[in-house]
């Protein structure tokens, strides 16, 4: 799938699955096809009419995507501190211990100043509550979705430890969605990854949780795999397709610090694992009639078969950061992401001061939209480039050069692999939510 | 690859033609996700946009 010494373009043959893939890294054309090897210098006639036909409209489409600007989403750390000690936190120790958190007026100001930036844009943006802790400013936080309801969708990325049942009402009542972080169904693998100075980890927690959301559509589950999970993985999703969770993200770890490469999960145990989880997913959805997802498998799904339909802004180049969203931490500043919180020079000035469009005008925020998978060695001869889009650059950052390609760099590639082995099984109505099937239609179809 | 080259020879070879199972399709979304989020898909309650 790479061709050595230059960077590739135009279609690129490989073989996958016992037939091969036809592929333009950069317009995402693809074919599966049978009968032709990696060395054949023939393409399918019809395969490639439709190339021809379609080629132009389909990289300008990518290149507009790729390019575009338009913020959906704001990331709000309304607090630096934390009740938990996950060990692969990407947050400085220092700051989750004793961080600031902001106070009411504070975030009025913030949610102020996003509404007038926004106004007139069409389109409700999204404010997700997020890194460390929000639930220690429960009270802050839940004022602000009262409020502002009507003016943004909301989310909250919570460890469950302080959620409360009359929490959960008030935020599937006001239709705030919801990420829970948890790593094993297992507790004491759980307590491994996320210990807390309360009850020992957020285990019982986030079961209690999972059953007062009761299946709630809104709701998502993010694990963090390391090598101490990642044999977890498929037992996961059972356990939370038992208690009605409509999507799993199994994210890897980053490494954003310095002591997390070693929990790294050996790449073909993470491929292997995640694989499974996902076949999990597709036999309890297929046999019980409620769906589960993996959330980043479907977006690898949705990279192949409609890329503008994407939602997790990771696994495209450039990134989102600094450019469908940013961060702003607890005290104001504005940054590309929230991997980025506490790096030196990735400031993009302080919402307090500073305006939003200068903050997407800054250096900081540039850097990382410049960074396109065309630039970096190795990724630029992968066909997959744009399907997996190399993160983290945050991470890759933090070990010395954003410009290197991503540290799970296999896992990708057998990921991806696996996704056109799924495709061609037609299970893709398995991964995607009901209602989004409806709404995509053929934009051409040789089958 | 000579991408030129192939295209070429892919044209002037009956060989080439399309086997039954083939596979290629794009599916096309009404509105442009624009990723809503970098790893959650917040704010899909209502079912405005729920691609994941």
């Amino acid at each position: 799938m790479k061709h050595m010494g230059m960077t590739a373009k135009g279609l690129h043959i490989w073989k996958n699955n016992g037939g091969s893939v036809i592929v333009d890294a950069d317009s995402l054309f693809w074919a599966q096809v049978k009968g032709i090897s990696q060395d054949s210098i023939f393409i399918p006639e019809d395969v490639l009419a439709l190339y021809e036909k379609h080629r132009e409209g389909l990289l300008k489409r990518m290149n507009d995507f790729r390019s575009s600007k338009e913020l959906t989403a704001v990331y709000i750390d309304p607090t630096d501190r934390c009740n938990a000690s996950c060990a692969y936190c990407y947050l400085p120790v220092k700051s989750r211990k004793s961080g600031r958190s902001m106070t009411d007026k504070e975030l009025d100001f913030i949610l102020i100043k996003l509404a007038r930036y926004f106004k007139g844009n069409g389109r409700k943006q999204v404010i997700i509550f997020h890194a460390s802790e929000p639930l220690l400013v429960k009270d802050i936080i839940f004022r602000a979705i009262k409020k502002y309801k009507n003016i943004f969708k909301f989310g909250l990325q919570t460890n469950a430890l302080l959620l409360e049942k009359r929490d959960v009402d008030f935020l599937k009542e006001n239709l705030v969605g919801v990420g829970v972080s948890l790593d094993s169904y297992r507790p004491s693998i759980n307590q491994r990854q996320r210990p807390s100075g309360l009850q020992g980890s957020n285990f019982a927690g986030v079961v209690k949780a999972l059953d007062w959301f009761d299946g709630y559509d809104g709701l998502n589950v993010i694990a963090t795999v390391t090598k101490h999970n990642v044999k977890d993985l498929p037992g996961l999703v059972r356990f939370l397709h038992k208690k009605k969770v409509p999507c799993v993200l199994l994210n890897p770890v980053r490494f954003t610090r310095v002591s997390v490469p070693l929990l790294k999960p050996d790449e073909n145990d993470f491929a292997k694992y995640f694989i499974q989880a996902v076949e999990k997913a597709v036999e309890l959805t297929s046999g019980t009639g409620r769906k589960i997802i993996v959330g980043n498998f479907t977006n690898t799904i949705l990279a192949i078969v409609a890329p503008q339909a994407r939602r997790l802004m990771c696994d495209i180049s450039p990134c989102g950061g600094g450019r469908c969203f940013f961060t702003i931490t607890a005290a104001g500043e504005m940054v590309p992401c929230g991997e980025f919180s506490g790096m030196k020079g990735f400031s993009g000035g302080n919402i307090f001061r500073d305006g939003i469009d200068k903050a997407m005008r800054s250096p900081a925020f540039v850097s990382v939209r410049a960074r396109r998978v065309e630039k970096i060695d190795e990724c630029d001869r992968c066909v997959l480039r744009n399907i997996c889009g190399a993160p983290c650059p945050a991470e890759l950052h933090s070990r010395g050069d954003m410009y290197q390609k991503s540290v799970f760099c296999d896992f990708y590639k057998q990921v991806i692999q696996y996704a056109f082995k799924v495709i061609a099984q037609g299970k893709v109505k398995y991964l995607l939510r009901d209602d989004p099937l409806q709404d995509l239609k053929y934009e051409y179809n040789l089958q | 690859m000579n991408t030129k080259k192939k295209k070429n020879a892919a044209k002037t070879n009956p060989d080439t033609q399309s086997q039954a199972g083939n596979i290629a399709y794009r599916l096309k979304c009404a509105k442009t996700a624009n990723g809503l989020s970098h790893f959650v898909m917040y704010g899909d309650v209502r079912k405005d946009k729920a691609l994941l």
